[in-house]
């Protein structure tokens, strides 16, 4: 950390401006991601993900506009119809939830390839680089869409902030929710909407293809830690601030460099050690409890099998 | 959820828990026909039948969860929403997930801030009243431990806690005594006994007969329609239960049949 801390002090302004919003985007992915996993989500956030590239690429099209915020509402609005195409074939058809789910991700993510790149090869003006979206590339953000995507992750975050008390009912029981006399079923909704929102202001750190790491991983980062909600939002947004933060300035360095690998690379970093190092949840904690046991156990054993032979005088 | 607005009026001629002509179907398939009864007093009610005879989803769509295709449900004759703050549900324990990152008093805290309005969390009498509930329930010494770490028993009395937190007259627990061992059963059937002599209505959907016939003042057969409803003693003759459980004993029987004849032939 002092490292980064360093190498941030050299940065040029606009690169910093960036790093705190594409970090405010990777805190509030992980806090809004806690929901979405407990929720069980995590795959309608990814379907989401994939479908964004239509909306951006169609958002450029229409207006003719190479502005972030435009090409990121275009993002929400296709997101939002992959979601409520997944739930219409859910009711409507008997295709399974993990197969509708994969038919949406692959099918919105062919149709959104397939318009970017017939859009870049017949060179439509502003279509350059629309590929970024696919990874992720912040290098290219000024500090005006560093804002945007601050403000938007703030607001996030305190949507969850104001509603903790229904957004943990409903994540947790939502029957018992709904008898009490909560609109689960719109809250659920909300929720969902919710990761829509930071799956496309996650765009221009991770790209579409790998936005769902940013919601993902530090929620199960941080489940590692804890067995409270309120620590784990703070440790997953924590880890989502340090993922994408490194992330920006490792990829502002190295200028080849996709942004969206390199976050998810840090992000992975923390979940490995997680793993293991983890007290209680971790591999290496549960072996030493495990061995622990079973020695404790086996020496009880010999002490009960001992006993009686060594009581045993002889004659 | 609307505070504690003051108990719902009780018209004598109006009993607690009514049904009338409910149907449900999931899709095509009809889970339950006209199933018609009412509840007039408080009791200790069974709701007894063989698996898929729709016990569950007689639950469920008298609280909205599942739509119905027909009839009504009424509590002291009124709509279920304009009673919600004085029921309370127990859901399956198999249908949340126990390695949700929360405490036993998290849980519980649930019902009692269950009842306040949007945003509001609660304070020192919620707190109070979750604590009472665990107490209540025997697991006081539990109230900091994440709830996976309970055993079945346990973890039913944690949503039993959670139901007792609403403070409501009449609790509607689905399958309460799943999984759930002998000590554990006893210690539960005597808690919901004590709520009935409290004056509050128990209605639970039980698969057991032996313990039913021991525990339930009251009962209702169901089979996908209403079998028989009425007092304990007067539902539980063989004629009834053979009602109820002879689809499936029937299958069976021809099961056996089917073996039986292969194993000549063979």
């Amino acid at each position: 950390m002092i490292h980064l801390a360093f190498v941030m002090a050299f940065l040029p302004y606009n690169t910093l401006v960036v790093a705190s919003g594409v970090a405010a985007v990777g805190c509030a992915a992980g806090v809004i991601g806690t929901f979405g996993v407990l929720r069980k989500r995590a795959l309608v956030g990814d379907a989401a993900a994939h479908a964004t590239l239509v909306g951006v690429a169609l958002a450029l099209l229409v207006t003719g506009q190479r502005n972030l915020a435009v090409l990121l509402v275009g993002g929400l609005v296709s997101a939002m119809v992959a979601i409520v195409l997944l739930v219409l074939i859910r009711k409507f058809t008997r295709t399974r939830d993990d197969a509708a789910t994969a038919i949406v991700l692959s099918v919105s993510f062919g149709l959104g390839i397939t318009l970017i790149s017939g859009m870049v090869s017949r060179g439509i003006p502003g279509s350059g680089g629309l590929e970024r979206f696919l990874l992720g590339h912040t290098a290219s953000l000024t500090a005006n869409d560093a804002l945007l995507l601050g403000t938007v992750s703030v607001v996030g975050v305190l949507c969850i902030v104001v509603g903790l008390k229904e957004a943990t009912m409903v994540a947790f029981d939502p029957d018992f929710a709904a008898a009490s006399g909560w609109p689960a079923a719109t809250l659920d909704l909300v929720l969902i909407a919710l990761i829509a929102v930071m799956v496309v202001v996650g765009l221009p750190a991770a790209g579409a293809v790998l936005v769902t790491a940013l919601v993902v991983i530090p929620p199960a980062v941080a489940r590692q830690w804890t067995e409270r909600l309120i620590p784990m939002l703070v440790i997953a947004g924590l880890v989502g601030f340090l993922s994408a933060l490194s992330g920006v300035v490792i990829s502002s360095l190295a200028v080849q460099v996709p942004t969206g690998p390199v976050v998810v690379l840090v992000a992975t970093a923390f979940l490995v050690l997680s793993i293991f190092g983890a007290p209680c949840r971790g591999i290496l904690w549960r072996t030493r409890a495990v061995s622990s046991l079973s020695s404790e156990f086996l020496t009880k054993t010999e002490v009960g099998v001992a006993t009686p032979t060594g009581t045993e005088r002889r004659p | 959820m609307t505070g504690n607005n003051s108990a719902p009026e009780v018209h004598a001629d109006n009993p607690m828990l009514e049904w009338h002509d409910l149907t449900v179907a999931y899709g095509r398939r009809p889970v339950l026909w006209n199933v018609d009864f009412e509840i007039q007093d408080p009791c200790l009610f069974g709701i007894i039948g063989p698996n898929g005879a729709g016990k569950s989803t007689l639950l469920k769509a008298s609280l909205d969860l599942v739509q119905r295709a027909g009839g009504t449900v009424r509590f002291w004759g009124q709509r279920l929403a304009e009673v919600r703050s004085k029921i309370a549900y127990v859901p399956q324990r198999e249908t949340v997930d126990w390695d949700f990152p929360v405490s036993v008093m998290d849980v519980v805290r649930m019902g009692a801030t269950s009842r306040l309005g949007w945003f509001r969390r609660g304070g020192k009498r919620e707190r109070e009243l979750a604590l009472a509930s665990l107490d209540h329930v025997g697991l006081a010494d539990f109230a900091k431990r994440q709830i996976g770490k309970l055993s079945g028993g346990q973890q039913q009395r944690v949503f039993l806690a959670r139901a007792l937190a609403r403070e409501a007259e009449i609790y509607l627990l689905d399958e309460p005594m799943a999984g759930v061992d002998a000590g554990s059963q006893e210690q539960i059937f005597s808690i919901l006994a004590e709520l009935r002599d409290q004056g509050k209505l128990v209605v639970a959907v039980h698969h057991d007969i032996r313990t039913a016939a021991q525990w339930f003042d009251a009962i209702a057969l169901v089979d996908m329609r209403l079998v028989a409803a009425g007092p304990t003693a007067e539902v539980l003759t063989p004629e009834n239960l053979t009602m109820t459980y002879s689809g499936r004993l029937g299958i069976l029987d021809e099961i056996g049949e089917a073996v039986e004849r292969r194993g000549r032939t063979s």
